[in-house]
């Protein structure tokens, strides 16, 4: 009873998380290749809320997690013939300063040199390392396998791999993944390469409104309960001391 | 609130996509324009719960871990270089360029600046020169009494003057293309110039390889598609609605926050 508030407060620390998560799809509804998250929430496995544990056990609740949904984006079409778009589940894989990351963004352009970069000028990893194209040599197609060829002969391979477990996943901003474990991706299968598209964010702005709604109302809720609770003392201080005096 | 500012990035990011848009739909109709598109990316994120970090002394895992996105910025504004409609405009001097390439111009500083604006004509000296005077490189000079001027595909200018059966050729035009066009760097007055991401510009005759051609008489419109651009100015004006939605959402709860009673 007495750590009701705390309870009340554990909620509403979720909620602002939940929110800050809400925003950061929203802010990128536009944003080429983003995958939306949600915050999930649960009852804190370790600290009981209530010292005698009872036939109800009271709990804190607790972030216990971020869900990625990586269904697919709706590819838009560019005209731009370095812009490619997985049709599928994988991912490109980029050599930045860091490491190896991997994208979904697929506006490529290249490089002074004549290499395949990311809008960051990272370089795209192909079937053998770096890819590099002369424009000269006629316009760039690339094929649904992801073979790129300049009039009529190959001259490079785009290479999409994909993970048997994506919680392996974490973002780290530019629309990079970076693998946190050491597996090995794998070659990814049934993905098709669109040229001349980009995928788009897969937030749904009217899955989000709704959830900022529901954050909103939660956390009024939360906090209705607080006041109760701390009137409940309040006039239990009020009646118990009258009946002392 | 961290949601306050994310929610501010997005708003940010979706004001800078209208001011692309509005300078596509502004040049709609500019000889030579080529539209451009803001491209955005994910901030970084903040590790509240690392992945596979143990949340517990029993050694529980977290299997997925927390990650609180900052919001948004933008990537890069690029430019979508794809071959614009060709319009008769009948003028001798007009050229487009079918394909690759740019025409170049002697800037009054002494630099060379690129364009695919083919609307020229010519000065008091008789030299082919842009809308705004600059002098297409490498120079041609038309003589003054030539009565008809011809440039061929490949580039070729030639006059016809009186008393002379066979056209002569004064010059040849020539035109540049870089490995990365989207790396030009405009300047404004439909004129580019190489930039460090451009790489150096190579040059050559219309109609080689990798090269376009020239068609007299025409002009290349822009590519702008107008149905397109505002299509993306109302999915950018929603955007920008739905961000400003989050900071309200996070002012009532803060609100809520200060207006508990205990």
């Amino acid at each position: 009873m007495d750590n009701a508030i705390y309870v009340g407060l554990s909620r509403q620390i979720t909620l602002q998380r939940a929110l800050d998560i809400a925003a950061n799809n929203l802010a990128n509804t536009d944003t080429t290749g983003y995958k939306f998250e949600e915050l999930m929430t649960g009852a804190d496995p370790v600290m009981p809320a209530h010292s005698k544990v009872g036939s109800t056990p009271v709990t804190f609740v607790t972030a216990n997690g971020v869900a990625r949904d990586y269904t697919q984006g709706p590819l838009t079409q560019t005209g731009e013939p370095l812009d490619v778009a997985i049709d599928g589940k994988g991912f490109f894989q980029v050599s930045t300063a860091d490491g190896t990351r991997y994208t979904r963004d697929g506006r490529f352009m290249l490089d002074p040199t004549g290499k395949l970069v990311t809008q960051d000028g990272d370089a795209v990893q192909g079937g053998g390392g770096d890819i590099n194209l002369d424009p000269k040599k006629g316009p760039v197609s690339i094929s649904a396998t992801g073979v790129i060829s300049q009039g009529g002969a190959v001259v490079g391979q785009m290479s999409v791999v994909n993970f048997d477990d994506l919680s392996v996943l974490s973002k780290d901003g530019n629309n990079l993944f970076e693998d946190t474990s050491n597996s090995t991706p794998q070659p990814a299968t049934g993905a098709l390469i669109k040229q001349g598209m980009l995928e788009g964010s897969n937030v749904q702005p009217i899955t989000q409104i709704t959830r900022l709604i529901e954050i909103n109302r939660a956390y009024a809720a939360a906090s209705d309960m607080i006041t109760s609770t701390s009137d409940l003392s309040k006039s239990a201080v009020e009646r118990l001391g009258s009946a002392t005096s | 609130m961290q949601a306050l500012r994310t929610a501010a990035t997005g708003m940010a990011a979706q004001q800078l996509n209208v001011e692309v848009i509005s300078n596509n739909i502004a040049n709609m109709n500019t000889v030579g324009f080529k539209k451009q598109r803001a491209e955005f990316e994910d901030l970084l994120y903040q590790n509240v719960e690392q992945v596979g970090a143990q949340s517990s002394s029993q050694g529980t895992i977290v299997p997925t871990g927390i990650q609180i996105g900052a919001g948004v910025k933008s990537g890069s504004v690029y430019r979508i270089t794809t071959q614009g409609t060709l319009t008769n405009t009948g003028n001798q001097f007009d050229v487009a360029i079918n394909g690759q390439g740019y025409l170049q111009v002697l800037l009054p500083t002494g630099d060379t600046a690129y364009t695919r604006a083919g609307n020229l004509s010519i000065n008091d000296q008789g030299q082919i020169c842009t809308a705004d005077g600059y002098l297409v490189q490498p120079t041609i000079a038309v003589p003054q009494n030539a009565t008809s001027v011809t440039i061929s595909q490949s580039g070729q200018v030639q006059v016809t003057t009186p008393g002379s059966t066979t056209p002569t050729v004064v010059g040849q035009m020539q035109l540049a293309t870089f490995i990365n066009e989207g790396g030009l760097e405009a300047i404004g007055d439909n004129l580019f110039e190489e930039s460090a991401a451009s790489g150096a510009a190579t040059t050559g005759s219309p109609g080689a390889a990798g090269f376009g051609q020239l068609m007299q008489g025409y002009t290349e419109a822009s590519n702008v598609d107008p149905v397109s651009e505002i299509t993306n100015l109302i999915i950018a004006q929603r955007a920008y609605e739905m961000n400003s939605k989050v900071v309200t959402t996070a002012d009532q709860m803060l609100s809520t926050a200060v207006n508990t009673k205990s």
